[in-house]
């Protein structure tokens, strides 16, 4: 027995070096964006900006939705007011946080058992509107604010994708898994009813906003309707095509025939 | 664009004394005579364009002790007619681009502002101006905070060039506004608390600079955590045909308006080489990240002929 002892090389890789640089390229035409050699990670400012928004909300209701309020959250988090400078999109950075910080809060309560089993789709949709909902009354009085920032050009992409998520997650919650043409019926509707109840918010004067949620429930259910009556008119459509479709087959054969009878023409159908 | 990884930290470009120069550009082509790498051989090419920042006056070769001399000679001859000069170099645009600086920075009212190698003030003056104003705005919110009082302090190494700041501070009513300080000072060592600034800015100056790291180093000091750095700088351009017609301008043109109106050729001839000596936009870039400043970003102005580096301390 001849045992080959294989003898591998000893592969020193020596890495002299304990970070390397990323190069990211925004999107904006010259700005590039670079790593240094400490071991603070780059994530760092953007777990420092979440802690500044997130302190800045506790003065939102006094300062509105503005960079006063954010550079009162950075004194809060004892970092220098200057970094508030450095957002890119300033007063749509704390509407956007706020958003995102709502929709987990929502996602949260829904994991942590929020009572759905009992309920029929359009009582849980109610009900998930009106918890989303209720984490914006502190700051009702500035509400239409926050929308007035959102409906700018600038920020739409965003605050459409962050409604639009928002709206996914709630179907979701209620426990639908549709995904035909239905899907975007069904968001869009839900969309309208969110918004249109989010508008009526901020004018409902009544105590804990009963008003509101009578709203909310009437326009769920109005939805309710529209989507049977939207079934309804899919299934007619689906019938007139039908009809439609028989009578081009008709003719198609109609053609056809005269074709063959008269006789010698090719019959290479078009 | 790539940039090839670095060498140890220990061999890290942040040197703070004379003497290790040599001993670093020595180590580092043993190092890389052994290993053969490429890798390294562009860090000791960058080292060695560092320390050849340090005893570059413009295209000429001084002692490093000598340069802060020689520059301060052509600051105090500069002095009176800075600022027309910068006007007729550039166009007028200067003023653009340092309103592009100072709106970038977002002064706020209550800030502790630094403005380095500022001496004639133009960039002081306009966070002033922006301040105020911004003040008047916010007036309707009072939070007790920002009651404190607005410091913008001007740092500069030469006096004339202060002097110069204090006469056009008089000239605008503001002799005597508490909220200006003007100090005499050197960027790599200045006489700040450290933590003690909201904001840093140079405009201009860090070119004139012996040591850039020191400098770096220092502004990373001063700030507070949170606090900006904002540098704006004459840099370099790439675009094709553009380059060439800079180029052309630089040293045809530039000199000669030097002496027409300054009566010091030299002076701007200074000028237009120390320039092309900076380092690129991407290596200050890595040279403040090194510094420990996070999102180190910069943005280009006209095609590279202007770049406005920006970073926070965290």
């Amino acid at each position: 027995m001849i045992s080959i002892l294989i003898i591998e090389p000893a592969i020193t890789t020596i890495i002299p070096f304990s970070h390397t640089y990323g190069l990211c390229t925004s999107s904006s035409s010259s700005t590039t964006t670079w790593e240094g050699t400490r071991r603070k990670p780059r994530a760092e400012f953007q777990e420092e900006k979440a802690r500044v928004l997130s302190a800045s909300l506790r003065h939102v209701p006094r300062l509105g939705w503005t960079e006063e309020a954010m550079m009162a959250g950075s004194r809060d988090v004892g970092v220098s007011p200057s970094i508030v400078g450095s957002f890119s999109s300033k007063e749509a950075a704390l509407v956007e946080h706020f958003m995102d910080e709502c929709l987990q809060l929502l996602l949260d309560r829904v994991d942590s058992g929020l009572d759905l089993q009992n309920l029929i789709p359009s009582e849980r949709i109610s009900k998930l509107i009106r918890v989303r909902l209720e984490m914006q009354v502190p700051y009702m009085s500035k509400w239409p604010q926050a929308l007035s920032i959102q409906a700018h050009p600038v920020n739409v992409p965003t605050s459409f994708k962050q409604r639009a998520m928002l709206v996914d997650e709630i179907w979701h919650s209620v426990g639908d898994g549709a995904s035909d043409i239905d899907w975007y019926v069904k968001r869009t509707v839900l969309g309208g009813v969110y918004s249109t109840t989010e508008i009526y918010m901020p004018t409902d004067d009544s105590p804990e906003n009963r008003d509101t949620w009578a709203f909310l429930d009437g326009r769920v259910k109005d939805a309710f309707d529209l989507k049977k009556s939207i079934q309804e008119a899919k299934y007619f459509a689906q019938d007139i095509g039908a009809g439609v479709g028989k009578s081009f087959q008709g003719l198609m054969n109609g053609v056809m025939q005269t074709m063959s009878t008269r006789g010698g023409g090719s019959s290479s159908a078009f | 664009m790539h940039l090839t990884s670095r060498a140890d930290s220990s061999l890290s470009l942040v040197s703070s004394s004379q003497g290790t120069n040599f001993a670093e550009a020595m180590a580092l082509r043993s190092i890389s005579r052994r290993f053969g790498s490429r890798v390294l051989s562009y860090r000791s090419s960058s080292v060695a364009s560092l320390h050849s920042h340090a005893t570059s006056f413009g295209f000429q070769q001084v002692k490093e002790e000598e340069k802060r001399k020689l520059v301060g000679n052509v600051f105090s001859n500069v002095a009176s007619s800075y600022d027309i000069m910068n006007d007729v170099m550039s166009g007028g645009l200067h003023r653009l681009w340092k309103e592009r600086l100072v709106g970038k920075l977002s002064p706020f009212a209550g800030m502790k502002h630094l403005d380095v190698a500022g001496g004639t003030g133009d960039v002081a003056f306009r966070i002033f101006d922006a301040v105020n104003s911004v003040k008047r705005r916010a007036l309707r919110k009072v939070d007790e905070d920002s009651l404190e009082e607005t410091q913008i302090y001007v740092c500069d190494i030469n006096p004339n060039m202060l002097n110069v700041g204090k006469q056009r501070a008089a000239e605008r009513g503001l002799g005597d506004n508490k909220s200006l300080v003007w100090v005499e000072g050197d960027a790599e060592a200045l006489s700040f608390d450290d933590n003690s600034m909201d904001g840093y800015t140079i405009a201009f100056g860090i070119r004139n600079v012996t040591h850039i790291e020191k400098a770096l180093a220092e502004a990373y000091r001063v700030l507070k955590r949170g606090g900006r750095f904002l540098c704006l700088e004459l840099s370099h351009v790439d675009i094709p045909v553009f380059k060439d017609v800079y180029d052309l301008y630089s040293f045809k043109v530039i000199p000669n308006l030097g002496e027409l109106i300054a009566g010091d050729r030299e002076s701007y001839q200074y000028l237009v080489e120390s320039i092309r000596r900076f380092p690129p936009q991407e290596k200050f870039a890595t040279m403040i990240a090194d510094a420990g400043f996070e999102k180190v970003e910069y943005e280009n102005l006209v095609g590279g002929v202007v770049a406005i580096h920006s970073a926070i301390k965290l």
